[in-house]
């Protein structure tokens, strides 16, 4: 009794360090009757890290692949990346602002790039992830830490690869997909596909809207109870809606791919946004919503062109791409007349030109070469506020400012014996006149072939530059800042066990140490704005678990368990900015020190339940750490479970599926004063038509 | 497989263990019986984050309680605590962000009303038991409230001002008239009949004045920040203004250095010294023709945010933000300008009352 006892406790040990798969192929996840009717479940292909690819030479990399983000095609990046990495996702509510960071960074430490543009807000330097829909994206990755320094530079924290890939249609494809939820909230989504040998082209469609007025208790509030007289003779916490809370997102993204056969491929990826969303009243607001108008609206052009060019070993890709924004905040409210008039009314228009030249060349097995060339032409006119001047007329505060970004890389990848590999990259980034050198250095080893165990280590020196907001906003900018800078250095040890169609088992773990200089942070002044420093020093450092284990448990059932585990600690180390200054030594606020997720698939036939959990410790709120009653953000706990059910008929398949987020109702805050859903249910129903099949 | 699915079931069972159970910690209302001379100190909180709070500090006893709204009423007190007025024993905390002005007992501290759906309130003057002004930002209105029903029951339009450019702060009443000193983006002192509710005239002074108080002589005093760098609006030196509330005129201006800021004009009990922020603490009396070339508290790698002068014995009250993200401090000074004590407060104390 004892040996199992001990094994159950093991494993529950290691349930939070699960996780997603690495490098692993997709494409078998999806069983159709046939498949499991002929041969059974298949579980993914492991990796052979004897054979690794000289590009992830001494890499960090979590791999999320399409099973894994099309698992709720209602769901936005943000939420896929909140159970399945251990990134720290905020969220300042449901279908609000929803930033990533790595490893007790910031969010503008977080590089963002969509089939290699990046997509940082220029004017911010963040990416709300809540605006990005997993139906858009195919293939995403996260590059942690050092390992981003392979693809771009100025992420301190790590990078997000979001990328679409060729939907390998054969002749005509549809699929719908409705999903009606609580909250009077409408999900649609539609791909059209179509292809030969040569072509590939897409259009993918999703329109998403809610009231999003869901109940909570407010716990910051109390209702009274009055007499006659207006005297108070009770009270008691309300149980509210969450007010002005309403969205509609609408995306629409095509594609075409025109494939030559013999090493060419030709692309033209364009994705559409608009979106239309209020922003929801804090749990300590006492305005009625009905007089106030608190909205964000945004239309936003993606579209990039590309020529690949494969030869037997080398290769050449060149993009040229082109973003357009344009954002509103409006906030109203009705003075008495029944016409709501702008308090506030910001406009920002942002156009961003993007070219890229990157190749590759292998002499032999031994060496990979790469050289890459990006520039990214950033236009930004910002309408902040209307006043009327000492002369009576009206004028706008905001600021018209171009900044060209351009980076450079060359790479040296080396291989000198089948176990090692080594690979050094020289970055150079120029942002407007301010240059920074961005230098890495990565080795891997193959401990063991038996387990395939691969040490890695890897150092680097990064930059982050300040944003056209920190430079030059009205009112506030400072364009004396400096950039932020980091040293870090990491390493790790991963391994993939297996038997073919049995089971897989990988894990990875990694140890990471950062030094940030000059982190800015935006402060009060005495004029009643805020306005950016380079202040804080920041010591960043921890670990990263990660495991997976797949198994077929009989030729009709799989179960799959993936998890992750983070210990980030990110602690500043400034000169103290008062001599009553608490907060030298501490966390920084905002981030967690602990964090895990896991997930469960079990499969059985056509049925797949899904269940999901995540785990953040307390965020502190003070840069003291001083845990107040009024700014606590305790540790939660978040559950999800979905259960899908496919059916399949001679001219279509359909697939029905239900989610319950928030299984057990937790009260919980992701940030102080933004209500978050307790339960709430989704209903799906998708058709596949077979066209032609 | 057998002791593979042996283990792996136990697991699945196990996996709502995770979950945990999280019970929302109240805490517990506590009663205050306040009754010494104290001080009141309003800590704006962040912006956006609804965290403000209300410290209470007793200079007989050195002792601060600190959440004091919170922990005698078992709520918030909101998103950016902006000022405090007594009157006949109630406290009026303005929250700005959160649209609201909390009513409090300034004994118990427990509330005993509130004023709700205010556009961005930042100041309330009472000028009867039934009838107070409250100044807005983003707002070309000056509220008029009933305190005793906690009702809005008007508005007095202030010209030169749309909603968007809409800025009134600090009032100061001179016989039926009140004085309101305009602030984002303005200029102007505005002149309000109070049995009217109209402006009935104003004066222009420099870009941006900040505080307006009066002396023993019965002349206001406001003092400009300027503007800032790049402003459409203007960007000058600050000043320091005298102002004859009889005739509306300035009587004397007194100027800083461009790219000083000053802030935070006070004046003391005896209404014969005035006192601001300038990155140091300045001290001057109202007699003075010339600014003062010594600062009367130095600059010592504070943020000094607010600043209050004890009406009964002159000591001097500076509160430093540090980050503006954790506990401020307040440092208490005697009237020449010894340390005395020092406690931490709430987030971004910006505000004091006495009570």
């Amino acid at each position: 009794m004892k040996k199992p006892l001990l094994l159950t406790g093991l494993i529950l040990l290691l349930l939070p360090i699960t996780l997603a798969a690495q490098g692993t192929d997709s494409t078998t996840n999806s069983s159709t009757p046939s498949d499991w009717q002929r041969k059974g479940i298949s579980i993914r292909k492991i990796f052979v890290w004897g054979r690794r690819p000289m590009k992830q030479i001494g890499v960090e990399e979590t791999r999320l692949d399409s099973a894994v983000l099309k698992e709720n095609i209602a769901l936005s990046i943000a939420d896929v990346l909140t159970f399945n990495s251990s990134l720290f996702v905020k969220q300042y509510g449901r279908a609000t602002l929803s930033t990533v960071s790595f490893r007790g960074t910031g969010p503008s430490h977080t590089q963002v790039t969509w089939n290699g543009m990046k997509i940082n807000n220029p004017m911010l330097g963040m990416t709300d992830f809540s605006m990005i829909p997993t139906y858009f994206i195919d293939d995403a990755s996260l590059l942690h830490g050092t390992s981003s320094v392979n693809k771009t530079g100025g992420g301190l924290g790590g990078l997000v690869q979001l990328a679409t890939q060729p939907a390998k249609a054969n002749g005509f494809g549809l699929q719908y997909v409705q999903g009606i939820g609580m909250f009077k909230t409408f999900d649609e989504f539609l791909r059209l596909t179509w292809g030969n040998d040569h072509w590939q082209v897409s259009t993918r469609a999703v329109l998403q809207s809610s009231a999003n007025d869901f109940k909570y208790r407010n716990h910051d509030k109390k209702e009274n109870i009055y007499d006659e007289n207006k005297q108070i003779i009770g009270s008691y916490y309300p149980i509210e809606r969450n007010k002005s809370g309403a969205f509609r997102d609408l995306h629409l993204l095509q594609e075409v791919y025109y494939n030559t056969g013999k090493g060419d491929r030709f692309g033209l990826n364009a994705w559409y946004l608009d979106s239309n969303r209020e922003l929801p009243l804090l749990t300590t607001d006492y305005a009625d919503d009905t007089d106030f108008e608190n909205r964000q609206r945004e239309h936003t052009l993606r579209s990039i062109l590309s020529w690949d060019h494969l030869r037997r070993n080398w290769k050449t890709s060149i993009k040229a791409g082109y973003i357009h924004t344009w954002m509103a905040y409006d906030y109203k409210r009705d003075p008495g007349n029944g016409i709501m008039t702008s308090m506030t009314r910001s406009r920002s228009k942002i156009d961003t030109f993007y070219g890229e030249a990157e190749g590759e060349y292998t002499p032999n097995d031994r060496w990979l070469f790469t050289v890459d060339l990006s520039a990214h032409q950033q236009m930004v006119e910002s309408a902040d506020k209307n006043i009327i001047l000492q002369q009576g007329n009206q004028a706008i505060v905001g600021y018209d400012q171009s900044r060209i970004e351009l980076s450079a890389s060359v790479s040296a990848k080396w291989r000198p014996m089948e176990r090692m590999g080594i690979s050094m990259i020289m970055r150079g980034e120029m942002y407007g006149t301010q240059w920074a050198p961005i230098p890495a250095l990565f080795a891997d080893y193959l401990l063991s072939k038996r387990g395939n165990i691969v040490a890695k280590a890897s150092i680097s020196r990064n930059y982050r530059f300040p944003t056209l907001n920190d430079l030059y906003f009205l009112p506030g900018g400072n364009p004396d800042l400096k950039s932020e800078s980091g040293f870090s250095y990491e390493a790790g040890i991963s391994f993939s066990v297996g038997k073919e169609n049995r089971y897989t088992l990988s894990g990875s773990a990694s140890w990471y140490e950062q030094h940030i200089n000059d982190w800015i942070l935006w402060l009060p002044t005495t004029k009643g704005f805020f306005s950016p420093v380079n202040v804080k020093k920041v010591h960043a450092y921890g670990t990263e678990l990660q495991a997976t284990l797949a198994t077929i448990l009989s030729p009709e059932w799989k179960l799959e368990l993936n998890g992750t585990f983070s210990w980030a600690p990110s602690i500043n180390e400034s000169e103290p900015m008062s001599p009553a200054d608490q907060s030298v030594g501490k966390q920084l606020p905002y981030e967690p020190e602990f964090s895990a997720t896991t997930t469960g698939r079990l499969t059985f036939r056509t049925w797949s339940l899904l269940y999901q959990w995540c785990y953040y410790s307390e965020r502190y709120t003070m840069s003291s750490n001083d845990a107040t009653l009024t700014g606590r953000l305790t540790p939660y706990f978040m559950n999800n479970l979905s259960l899908e059910k496919k059916f399949f008929a001679r001219w279509a398949d359909f697939s029905l599926k239900g989610t319950v987020n928030n299984l057990f109702n937790e009260d919980y805050l992701s940030v102080l004063s933004r209500p978050m859903p307790g339960i709430n249910v989704e209903f799906f129903i998708g058709i596949t038509p077979h066209w032609g099949k | 497989m057998k002791s593979l699915l042996r283990y792996l079931f136990p697991l699945i069972g196990c996996m709502p263990v995770l979950v945990g159970c999280m019970k929302w910690d109240y805490g517990t209302i506590e009663e205050f019986s306040a009754t010494s001379n104290g001080l009141f100190i309003v800590n704006e909180g962040n912006f956006q984050y609804g965290n403000a709070t209300l410290s209470y500090y007793d200079p007989s006893t050195k002792s601060v309680e600190n959440e004091i709204f919170y922990r005698a009423n078992g709520m918030k007190l909101g998103d950016v605590a902006q000022s405090m007025t007594i009157r006949d024993g109630i406290g009026w905390v303005v929250v700005n962000n959160s649209h609201v002005i909390f009513a409090i007992d300034i004994h118990t501290f427990k509330e005993v009303g509130r004023i709700t759906n205010l556009t961005s309130p930042r100041y309330i003057h009472f000028l009867s038991d039934e009838k107070a002004y409250v100044t807005q930002l983003w707002d070309n209105r000056i509220f008029i409230v009933n305190p005793k029903r906690y009702e809005i029951t008007g508005y007095i339009e202030c010209p030169g001002m749309t909603m968007e450019s809409g800025s009134t702060e600090q009032m100061v009443q001179y016989g039926r008239y009140l004085f309101v000193n305009g602030w984002s983006y303005q200029n102007r002192i505005l002149k309000i009949d109070t049995e009217t509710d109209q402006v009935v005239d104003q004066l222009e002074v420099g870009i941006q004045p900040i505080s307006l108080v009066m002396d023993r002589n019965q002349k206001l005093w406001t003092i400009t920040d300027g503007g800032y760098e790049g402003s459409p609006y203007g960007y000058e030196a600050p000043s320091l203004y005298r102002i004859d509330p009889e005739t509306f005129t300035v009587e004397k201006q007194f100027r800083f250095r461009l790219g000083d800021t000053p802030s935070e004009l006070q004046i003391n009990g005896t209404g014969d010294k005035i006192y601001w922020i300038n990155q140091d603490i300045w001290q001057m009396s109202i007699d003075e023709d010339r600014l003062p070339v010594k600062p009367f508290i130095a600059y010592r790698d504070t943020k000094f945010y607010g600043l209050t002068v004890d009406p009964r014995n002159e000591e001097i009250y500076v509160a430093d933000a540090i980050d503006y993200q954790q506990q401020g401090v307040v440092y208490r000074y005697s009237s020449t300008g010894e340390t005395i004590d020092q406690f931490y407060v709430g987030i971004t104390p910006g505000a004091f009352c006495w009570k």
